[in-house]
């Protein structure tokens, strides 16, 4: 099960090595021991707003703006447990660390394949998760330990995530094999990018699930055949 | 640099992070069996997975020769996820070409 399970996530490998090193080489230039950067990727695991902790920690920021600012950059997770609700088992220790793990790239990947039949689902995804945050600790140090040093050229490849997105789009495709989710989450971004362009993600996503929510319970059609 | 106050910052970030990932896992149980949640939970993923690929795709400079440069890397992952069906395969090889060309590896 440890080795398909690390089979599944080398996609994720590859987007989050280079992300977390970036984070690494940027968090360094902050002064502290390179071994913080492990911390908060061991702690937080949140690569944005990881990213966006280095500005603010930066200019000395207030605990309470931490708070807030943290929760609205990850808010569109919140909707991510509702597909994974049956999937994580009974509470204790395996599920808090699968909610404390849910992140874009790892519910991507839960959401799209299917977990092979001879194996516990839950435990197929504890290994998954445990692999996606070692992927990016290992990055995270990496950059922050030796990222000066790296002589490793890594211009442009973070595309991985974008791939990786994609890729994963065209699997949901053919899972779902109907147009309306991916029609109205269209629509949703298009709206989105035009009121908040940097800060798109959840106003794109609470969008579609409106927009998917109201279709269903006003239009006869939509209730039928989804 | 202060430790003290990064710890705190750290401790708070995880809590945050923590909190917006908890929230359905408590509000709803795994038994229940509402349509409506059926529903939703079913298509959120294609829905997220639209809105993340747009987003990604959103930082790039579509006038630039970057813009061209993703298009080409996306074209290439497409056609040969659609190939193979190899995830790992498909992601290799848009990123290596959107790499290469980045580094302006062809023109050297």
């Amino acid at each position: 099960m440890i080795r398909a399970a690390l089979k599944t996530t080398l996609p994720i490998f590859f987007g989050y090595l280079p992300l977390g090193i970036a984070f690494g080489l940027l968090f360094q230039e902050l002064g502290y021991p390179w071994y913080f950067a492990t911390l908060m990727g061991v702690c937080i695991y949140a690569g944005a707003a990881q990213f966006m902790a280095v500005g603010l920690l930066a200019t000395g920021v207030g605990f309470v703006e931490i708070a807030i600012a943290t929760f609205f950059l990850n808010s569109r997770h919140i909707f991510y447990g509702l597909a994974l609700l049956n999937g994580f088992g009974h509470w204790g220790f395996r599920k808090l660390y699968l909610i404390f793990g849910l992140t874009d790239e790892v519910y991507s990947l839960m959401t799209t394949i299917e977990v092979p039949q001879q194996y516990e689902q839950s435990k197929f995804y504890f290994w998954m998760t445990l692999f996606s945050q070692s992927y990016w600790i290992i990055g995270c140090t990496l950059g922050a330990w030796a990222g000066t040093q790296l002589a490793l050229n890594t211009q442009g490849m973070e595309f991985a995530a974008t791939a990786l997105f994609t890729v994963l789009l065209i699997e949901q495709w053919i899972k779902v094999r109907k147009p309306l989710p991916f029609v109205v989450a269209l629509i949703a971004s298009a709206i989105a990018l035009l009121l908040l362009a940097e800060h798109m993600l959840i106003l794109a996503i609470s969008l579609s699930l409106m927009m998917m929510m109201a279709l269903r319970l006003t239009n006869q059609k939509v209730r039928d055949e989804y | 640099m202060n430790i003290e106050y990064l710890l705190i910052v750290i401790a708070i970030m995880s809590a945050a992070t923590f909190a917006t990932r908890l929230p359905p896992f408590v509000l709803f149980s795994s038994r229940e069996q509402h349509p409506l949640l059926q529903f939703i939970a079913k298509y959120t993923p294609p829905m997220v997975m639209s809105v993340l690929v747009i987003y990604m795709l959103k930082s790039v400079d579509h006038l630039s020769a970057q813009g061209l440069y993703a298009a080409i890397a996306l074209a290439v992952t497409i056609a040969v996820h659609l190939w193979r069906r190899n995830a790992l395969m498909s992601i290799v090889a848009g990123t290596a070409t959107f790499m290469a060309c980045v580094q302006k590896i062809f023109f050297t």
